[in-house]
């Protein structure tokens, strides 16, 4: 299991709708908001990259220090980003594919309005689990 | 690491700008600044007039046509680099000094400082000092003495600046003339040419001749930025091939490096117009090559002392910066990334923050907002690492730029940058509703975590630099946005920054950032007067009709139905009057707010609002009252409110508030404020369409004697004053009342004519108008029970509140108010509506408890006269006029006798405390008035009968007669609507028959029953009438006919004339007539006793049948005379009564409506009492006559029977 990992999951609106620190690092507030900072400067250059290629699995699009941000990109353009210090591309790419199965589950819901945050406890429990499984 | 690097920094000559002599103004300073700042090209083509060339120029290819020098001013200066010899543009090459005259009267003194000044600048080859507005004094002594200060003239700013345009000329001219000398001594002579890079400690002999080699081609790379300098990239391309070479021969890779760039430099300043992309590629090529050049020159030996690093990286920039385009987006995003993870490796704070800070600047030229936000974040943070005032001032700015991309702006930058935003919530006011989708964007990346980190950052940095208004800002866009996400401690340390932050503001000052509490609109609460403003319709007499709804509908199926306007609620206020705003105010924090003041926002300016001051406890939510006066026609629009909070002004805007919510019933806020305070569910209010007009006149109302209400006895008929009063400024010049609400029929009058008499009513003219009110019957659903009045056994009743009638008085000042223009003259300024509702409160007074109908019947005595018909057709008024004026008390006249002679009894009840007095009045037809004496008009009859005094607690019963409503004449007419009524006929009559039967029958009723009339008073001043009515009905309706219908036939017994056997027919009027005057011929009776008949003596008498009917009788008629055990005394074996004539089977036929006598005379032969009766069977009787018997069946023979009369006989037996 990666040190330090930050799973975040942006809509299409760039309002981020399910956040999770997934690392096994001691977490700490300070270093949790870093993460974020990353992710969201991230967002620029998902934004030139999503378009240049079919794949949904971008890999590594971004780093700052040693911290890698590998993106996944949706085709209702609902983007899953993860911040990591790992270098195990393949386990992210499982990872990221298991999640989205999860997030249509998600998206099906009627009650469910698409872009509004996920609050499902369910969903969290899945995707730690994920995470432990895969990265 | 230099800031804002880019290929173009090699051509430029740098000179430090120094101001000398006194200090100089700020705004002069930054004018000579500024004035030198244009100056940065100069075309050398402009300063071949200073430049005079005193050897062969090393220059060859200068462009003298197209080529410049470039220059940049180092203001204040810059300490020397070490790597100077290595880039010579990194050199000070000039001094400027600037100074200002009047600060500095000494030139002497001012030319000493700047030698020194200048001195530092070893590297100088020009100085030149500017001494601007010379006094004359010293423009005298200054033109002789000093070349290096340079007088600006006093004159106009065009003047100086072509001036200042041609002293740059001429220093530039003096500069590349150095340059020239510099590279000739240069090549021929050579010089040391170092780095840091070379170490001194360990020069060796193998060290010494491995420099000399390498000397050369330091040499070449100098003189090729100095040809750069001087602006001839062809020469220096020259020198920087032959450098190139050099360097790689004696591997000297560090200035290898350097030439390669310096080529690229050369090559990109040569062909700066056009952009290729072959040329892009070989940039790119060879970009490359000096950025892995400069990485291999880094020696692991000298990293801790010297290192190239910084180099590298700004290579890295420079050819980001030349790429830095939308297509290349990746290629520099890669080069930038590199660049940034260079970072680590720079030991110095201030070069890393260079780094950052060009980071961040590439990205954001190249669109990446947020990439640039992250890295001037990092900026921030590093200076937020030097501890003193002015990096936190440099932090808080740079911060303050990152806040757009992280959507955390001050609403002061963002106002004038995003209106579509703008435009959004407006069409949310206007719609109400909105799609999902496009709510969600409302609320477009919200990162909330790293937008309250950047929010607190630059409160941090604001409170560090020493700016309040910024921390105070910060401040309240963290509390006012995250509070859900701030612990309770938290908030209150927020709360005591505002506070802070306050305290070193000036009062007054405004932000444009709100910060709590949250204020939505609530309602418009519509001041009395407001909802009274009523159209007017000038085409209409009654001009207030149809304008507004009437009813007690609000609404109302006629009115005009555009479902768009419903939407949009109309507001109209008027000029000068007070209007009121409900706002709901939300403290979701868990300190104690304390609004100051908050009043209305209105920016049209023609509203003045009232401040109000509230405090909010923690979690709580208040709904407060804001007011104002319109002070000028036009439209009014209230977009928020402004709240002096935390000891800052702000504007709540209502629609932020509105879009918050907005998003907090989707789920995409974190919290809605208002909620959380407990308050409701928001209702949908949406901001109405206000407009002002002017002044129109209002009529305030009170009533005379308090305004509490009037309490009346049920039936108490009172009269109400009410006064008006025009408290507009606008005269009234048109009024109409009305009446609406309950109980209306129980107002009696209203004094119309002295409300009109009184137009038109100027401002602050008062009109009283009274109003009768009789009080109305209380009714079980209607009242309700008096608690205070129950220790005294049963509760009383009283009248409901609101269950009063309202006068609706509609008024209206002139049809064209005063100071209108013409350009707007069809509109009718509009009229309005007062409402005074008669405050009555009824209280159950006198209490009928029931009417009955009483029959009597006693015998009328036989005289000479007959005795007064109970239905006469003229009678009643004499009978009640002889009443009257005899004897009030006795109500019947025993010697007359009444056969079925009804009487109404009212029982009534007084469970008041206080004594009623009840008095009967009958009023009269005016039809019976006409046939009656002609001086007797139709008016109330008091019958004489004394006043019913009935105490607290008692009962009384009140007889009325009815005998005087009789009809005259029995006749068809009547009886089709009174066989329904008994329904005994069983004919069947057409429904329409039936029904305007029994409506003239109910109302024959209702006019008898109108006619009876129960008056009470009590105390001094209460008096009023019994409503009577409805018990009276109930007690009248089975026997009505009875009471209203005469018999067909009448008979009446009288004594015959004495001695004369008149058969004629006496009409009744002869016979009242000569019955009622005394002295008249008939007063020979007057001797006898009244009606007494002697026994032993023929006594002749009459009998007289009157045809009630309109048609012609025949009957059979028989008379008997019965003694005083009922025995019948004229037949049969023991008769004691003789007689002569015919009694019975006496044929007889009455014409109609006439009287027919038969004569008879009796003998009595015992003197005693007897009793006379007549009767008749009626032949051939029509169906009138069998309705009114009450047959069923036709062949039945309708009999009458008149009443009997009693005859006492006197004598001796």
């Amino acid at each position: 299991m990666a040190n330090t990992a930050c799973f975040i999951i942006v809509s299409r609106n760039d309002i981020p709708i399910y956040e999770a620190e997934v690392g096994s690092a001691m977490k700490k507030e300070e270093a949790a908001q870093q993460h974020q900072f990353i992710l969201h400067a991230a967002l620029d250059i998902v934004e030139d990259l999503a378009w240049t290629t079919s794949a949904m699995f971008l890999k590594a699009v971004d780093k700052f220090n040693d911290l890698v941000v590998s993106v996944y990109v949706t085709a209702g353009h609902t983007r899953f980003m993860l911040l990591h210090d790992s270098r195990n591309e393949d386990g992210i790419k499982s990872f990221f594919q298991e999640v989205q199965e999860l997030y249509i589950k998600i998206l099906l819901n009627p009650l469910y309005l698409p872009g509004s945050r996920i609050t499902s406890s369910h969903f969290d429990t899945k995707v730690r689990a994920l995470a432990r499984k895969y990265l | 690491m230099e800031p804002d690097v880019s290929f173009e920094t090699g051509s430029m000559i740098r000179i430090a700008v120094l101001p000398v002599g006194g200090s100089i103004p700020h705004a002069r300073l930054r004018s000579y600044v500024e004035m030198l700042g244009r100056h940065t090209r100069i075309d050398l083509s402009s300063i071949s007039s200073f430049y005079s060339e005193h050897q062969k120029s090393p220059f060859t290819h200068q462009p003298w046509e197209t080529g410049s020098l470039r220059f940049k001013f180092m203001l204040g200066g810059a300490p020397p680099s070490a790597w100077e010899d290595f880039q010579s543009c990194r050199k000070i090459l000039a001094v400027i000094g600037l100074c200002h005259c009047p600060a500095s009267p000494d030139l002497d003194l001012v030319a000493d400082q700047f030698a020194t000044a200048s001195k530092a600048y070893t590297s100088a080859l020009a100085k030149r000092c500017f001494a601007f507005f010379p006094t004359d004094s010293q423009l005298e002594e200054g033109d002789n003495k000093r070349e290096n200060i340079l007088l600006f003239p006093p004159s106009d700013q065009k003047t100086q600046e072509f001036h200042m345009l041609t002293m740059m000329q001429d220093l530039a001219a003096s500069l590349l003339m150095e340059f020239e000398k510099w590279v000739l001594r240069a090549e021929s002579a050579g010089t040391i040419l170092k780095t840091p890079l070379d170490s001194q400690s360990s020069l060796g002999s193998e060290e010494f001749i491995k420099a000399k080699k390498r000397r050369l081609a330091r040499a070449q790379k100098t003189i090729g930025d100095y040809c750069m300098l001087a602006g001839s990239p062809i020469d220096a391309n020259a020198h920087y091939s032959t450098a190139i070479e050099l360097a790689r021969l004696t591997g000297d890779i560090f200035w290898h490096a350097g030439a390669m760039e310096g080529s690229v430099c050369a090559l990109l300043v040569d062909r700066m117009d056009h952009k290729d992309p072959l040329l892009e590629e070989e940039v790119k090529y060879r970009y490359y090559n000096v950025i892995q050049l400069y990485r291999r020159s880094y020696l692991q030996d000298n990293a801790q002392r010297v290192s190239t690093v910084s180099f590298e990286l700004e290579a890295a920039l420079k050819l980001a910066r030349y790429l830095c385009r939308r297509e290349l987006a990746k290629e520099v995003v890669d080069l930038l990334m590199s660049a940034a993870d260079g970072a680590k490796s720079l030991i110095d704070a201030s070069d890393r923050l260079i780094l950052y800070v060009e980071i961040a600047r590439l990205f954001g030229t190249l669109g990446y907002q947020r990439k640039a936000a992250f890295f001037s974040r990092q900026v921030a943070q590093l200076y937020l690492q030097q501890d003193n005032a002015c990096a936190a001032m440099s932090a808080m700015q740079v911060l303050t730029m990152t806040s757009n991309a992280y959507h955390v702006q001050s609403r002061r930058n963002s106002q004038k940058m995003c209106p579509s935003s703008q435009d959004l919530g407006a069409s949310h006011g206007d719609g109400g509703k909105m799609h999902p989708l496009s709510i969600v964007s409302l609320f477009e990346s919200q990162w909330s975590t790293i937008q309250m980190v950047v929010l607190r950052e630059i409160l941090m940095s604001s409170v560090r630099a020493g700016d309040p208004l910024a921390a105070w800002s910060a401040a309240a866009r963290l509390l006012r946005s995250f509070y859900p996400l701030i612990t309770p401690a938290g908030q209150s340390g927020l709360a005591s920054s505002l506070a802070n932050s306050a305290e070193r503001l000036p009062s007054g000052t405004r932000c444009a950032d709100p910060a709590l509490p949250f204020i939505r609109l609530h309602s418009f609460p519509l001041h009395p007067s407001q909802t009274d403003i009523i159209k007017r319709n000038p085409q209409k007499k009654e001009w207030w009709t149809g304008s507004a709804p009437s009813g007690p509908f609000i609404y109302t199926p006629f009115s005009k139905g555009n479902i768009s306007d419903c939407n949009k609620q109309e507001l109209t206020w008027i000029v000068g009057e007070p209007v009121q705003v409900l706002v709901e105010l939300a403290n979701p924090c868990s300190f104690d707010l304390m609004v100051e003041s908050i009043y209305l926002s209105v920016h049209s300016g023609n509203f003045d609002a009232f401040p109000v001051s509230v405090s909010l406890p923690p979690n709580t939510s208040k709904v407060i009252l804001l007011s104002g006066i319109p002070t000028k026609v036009g439209a009014v629009s209230i977009p928020g409110c402004i709240v002096h909070c935390f000891g800052v002004i702000t504007e709540h805007l209502f629609r932020d508030v509105d879009n918050l919510l907005l998003g907090a019933s989707q789920g995409l806020v974190l919290s809605d404020p208002f909620r959380c305070c407990g308050s409701t569910k928001p209702k949908n209010m949406s901001a109405p369409n206000i407009s002002v007009v002017p002044p129109l006149p209002l009529l305030v109302s009170h009533v005379v004697g308090g305004n509490g209400s009037t309490i009346l006895y049920e039936g108490e008929i009172r009269d109400i004053w009410t006064s008006l009063t025009n408290a507009g400024t606008v005269p009234i010049e048109q009024a109409h009342i009305a009446l609406s609400g309950k109980n209306q029929d129980s107002v009696i009058s209203i004094a119309h004519d002295v409300l009109l008499s009184s137009l038109p009513l100027k401002p602050g003219g008062e009109v009283t108008i009274p109003v009768t009110v009789k009080a109305w019957q209380l009714s079980l659903t209607d009242s309700e029970f008096d608690a205070s009045k129950s220790s005294s056994g049963s509760a009383r009743r009283i009248s409901k509140e609101g269950s009063s009638p309202l006068l609706v008085i509609y008024y209206a000042g002139p049809w064209t108010s005063p100071d209108e223009s013409n350009g707007s003259g069809n509109s009718v300024p509009p009229g309005r509506r007062l409402v005074v509702p008669l405050n009555v409160c009824v209280l159950q007074g006198l209490r009928f408890v029931r009417a009955r109908l009483l029959s009597m019947e006693f015998p009328a005595r036989v005289s000479e006269a007959l005795p007064k018909q109970i239905y006469g057709e003229n009678g009643i008024t004499e009978e009640l006029k002889s009443v009257n004026q005899n004897d009030s008390l006795v109500k019947i006249d025993p010697y007359r006798g009444s056969w079925g002679l009804r009487l109404l009894e009212l029982e009534l009840s007084n469970p008041t405390d206080v004594v009623f007095e009840v008095n009967v009045s009958m009023q009269l037809d005016s039809q019976q008035s006409e046939h009656g004496v002609a001086n007797f008009s139709n008016e109330d009859i008091d019958f004489g009968y004394r006043k019913t005094r009935i105490d607290r607690d008692y009962s009384a019963r009140v007889l009325i007669p009815m005998e005087h409503f009789k009809l005259p004449v029995l006749d068809a007419s009547f009886f089709s609507k009174d066989a329904q009524v008994n329904n005994l006929l069983g004919n069947k009559f057409s429904s329409t028959a039936e029904r305007n039967a029994k409506a003239e029958l109910n109302a024959s009723i209702n006019n008898l029953i109108s006619k009876i009339k129960v008056r009470w008073h009590s105390g001094r001043n209460s008096s009023g009438e019994l409503n009577i009515k409805d018990a009276t009905q109930a007690a009248l309706q089975a026997s009505i006919m009875d009471i209203l219908l005469p018999d067909p036939l009448t008979f009446g017994f009288r004594l015959g004339e004495n001695g004369t056997a008149s058969e004629n027919i006496v009409s009744p009027e002869e016979s009242s007539i000569s019955d009622n005057p005394p002295g008249q011929p008939g007063s020979r009776n007057v001797a006898r006793a009244k009606g007494s008949v002697l026994a032993h003596e023929m006594t002749r008498m009459e009998v007289i049948i009157r045809n009630n009917t309109k048609e012609r009788i025949k009957m059979s008629l028989n008379v008997s005379c019965r003694d005083v055990a009922g025995e019948n005394c004229i037949e049969g074996n023991k008769a004691t009564v003789l007689w002569a004539g015919t009694l019975s089977d006496i044929s007889l036929e009455a014409p109609p409506l006439q009287d027919i006598t038969h004569s008879f005379a009796l003998y009595f032969l015992v003197p005693g009492d007897y009793t006379l009766l007549a009767a008749a069977v009626i032949n051939d009787a029509t169906d009138v006559l069998r309705a009114r018997a009450k047959s069923d069946s036709s062949d039945e023979p309708i009999f009458c029977r008149g009443s009997p009369f009693h005859v006492h006989v006197v004598g001796t037996a």
